[in-house]
């Protein structure tokens, strides 16, 4: 321990950030292949939020008890869960229920100015120039949960985009009240976590607004990297690194095989 | 009621005509059927149009061997591994239709189903999805002062092939983890067929009845195939095959290599055990979980 210890990848760092944002008490839901997020709310529950409460979407284990990062779906996952619920008795408070989930942490194709996602297609629906995964749960956890994160593991313009090809998650929309005129409950994105920063929406036009940039990165660098005009409310402050102890308790009680640290791109 | 249920890998491949709609259970590299798509592939399918639930290696080696000519997509995906190649490739090149759906669009779809309802209503969730899916999601009357609704229309495969731990011979089967989306596309298809990795007896599913979730009422037949989800997990038995799975996807960036791995693991295999014996006892061996 007398060594400093070597400093965050990527994905720890905005593992962390995340972690930070989640509170004490708050229910979560997490999807397939999330390694970010569960260590995210894990390391939340190691430290500040020990009653957070989050369960694997399609697996149905809650809280399962791990020092490790495994997929969520995974049997390993069963054995350590306070309760381990069917799909079937678990989609009418993913799918249809309001507010049942304070947040969800989603992963994305395209994000854009308003925060609508994107994990379906670039390009026209029927011939498009790249194919991805597809919905699955976005579309309820965006439109149903009290507000959600977007995680972009890539800053570029391919990625912030002035708006998404296809919205399979409804962020903000158009700005301004059109998420309300929507008819969709109070919510929408809170903060985006990028390589290169954190970014949440101005109050009144809801548009994309530069909350912190991580050590080293320049403003000039996000605005070449982003598709549309990024928002930003003087001289941006900077990220607050993740500190030794967060650092110590994510290798140690939450990751403890480095699936964070191996996971650089 | 058939007393038994078992049938032969060919015999279930059979029921499935071509044009047919055939729902695919599991999740991502949970429970793919994977050997019965396998006997799809064999018997030459064509035309089917695929109701997945969210999955990898199912839809796409089925699109991969041109036996697809529509599939629903929840989700489809190689997770980290990448993308779903064939799955990908024909959807980029317009080969296969592709109509995306979302988690309430589809669970809503096989509720409709399951209670014989044309439609269920979901929440207007304010995304492109009805827009692009106009036969699935239908708009509803907005009423003031209610949440406002679409429909989605009932979901109901032609067949279902699932993948579940045990069961009789009677049908009753059990899964030792999580059933996922199974039961329900049972329920929405008018014909199940389930592949099962052990056979047991009636007094072995009596003394763990809790672990039936499908009961012999939804089944129409079983498969006995010993590791039947590999080289996606079947839980309590073994976990996903991970060099597989990234074989899979390299061998799917070039014809020749993809046609070659259809050869050696999908068309050689005259059985499942000279399939697993093409895999290798100890990559197999090491799978299991006991």
């Amino acid at each position: 321990m007398s060594d400093n210890p070597p400093p965050p990848t990527t994905a720890e760092l905005l593992a962390v950030l995340l972690a930070r944002d989640l509170a004490d008490g708050e229910k979560a839901i997490i999807g397939t292949n999330s390694d970010i997020q569960v260590a995210a709310c894990n390391l939340a529950r190691a430290t500040h939020a020990p009653r957070l409460w989050w369960v694997s979407g399609p697996g149905g284990m809650v809280n399962p008890v791990q020092e490790r990062l495994l997929p969520t779906a995974g049997y390993a996952n069963i054995a350590p869960a306070e309760a381990w619920l069917d799909l079937p008795d678990m989609i009418d408070f993913i799918d249809w229920k309001v507010h049942f989930f304070d947040f969800a942490i989603l992963s994305v194709l395209q994000v854009d100015r308003h925060g609508n996602i994107n994990t379906a297609v670039v390009g026209p629906q029927q011939r498009p120039r790249l194919r991805g995964p597809g919905a699955v749960g976005i579309s309820a956890l965006c439109g149903l949960s009290r507000r959600f994160y977007v995680v972009a593991q890539r800053h570029d313009r391919h990625t912030f985009v002035p708006r998404v090809d296809f919205i399979c998650g409804a962020g903000f929309l158009d700005g301004g009240r059109s998420r309300e005129d929507a008819g969709l409950p109070p919510g929408g994105p809170r903060l985006v976590v990028s390589p290169l920063g954190v970014f949440d929406f101005e109050p009144a036009s809801k548009s994309m607004r530069v909350r912190s940039l991580h050590p080293g990165v320049e403003l000039r660098q996000v605005e070449e990297n982003t598709g549309f005009e990024v928002l930003c409310d003087g001289p941006p402050p900077v990220t607050p690194m993740p500190s030794r102890e967060e650092l110590s308790v994510l290798r140690q009680k939450v990751d403890r095989d480095g699936v964070l640290r191996h996971a650089q791109r | 009621m058939q007393d038994n249920k078992l049938i032969s890998i060919e015999q279930a491949a059979a029921l499935v005509d071509d044009g047919a709609s055939v729902g695919l259970g599991g999740w991502i590299f949970n429970s793919q059927p994977m050997a019965l798509v396998r006997a799809l592939v064999r018997r030459g399918a064509k035309d089917l149009a695929l109701v997945p639930s969210p999955g990898s290696m199912a839809p796409d080696l089925l699109i991969g061997a041109g036996c697809v000519r529509h599939t629903f997509c929840v989700f489809i995906s190689f997770e980290q591994h990448g993308l779903a190649p064939h799955f990908r490739r024909a959807a980029e090149s317009g080969a296969v239709e592709v109509t995306d759906l979302d988690g309430p669009g589809f669970a809503g779809g096989l509720r409709a189903s399951m209670g014989d309802l044309p439609w269920i209503p979901i929440p207007d969730l304010a995304t492109d999805l009805p827009r692009h899916a106009p036969r699935q999601y239908r708009p509803l009357p907005a009423v003031p002062g209610e949440r406002r609704l679409i429909a989605t229309m009932a979901i109901r495969p032609d067949v279902c092939f699932l993948h579940a731990q045990q069961a009789d011979e009677l049908g009753n089967v059990q899964f030792l983890g999580s059933p996922f989306f199974d039961v329900m596309l049972a329920q929405a298809s008018r014909r199940v067929v389930v592949s099962v990795d052990r056979i047991v007896s009636k007094e072995t599913i009596r003394r763990a009845n809790h672990l039936t979730k499908l009961p012999s009422a939804l089944v129409d037949a079983v498969v006995h195939v010993p590791f039947g989800a590999h080289p996606t997990a079947s839980h309590g038995l073994y976990e996903a095959d991970d060099a597989q799975l990234r074989g899979y996807v390299r061998a799917s960036a070039k014809t020749e290599d993809f046609a070659g791995w259809v050869e050696r693991y999908v068309q050689a295999p005259a059985s499942q055990a000279e399939y697993l014996d093409r895999v290798g006892g100890a990559a197999i061996g090491a799978l299991a979980t006991g």
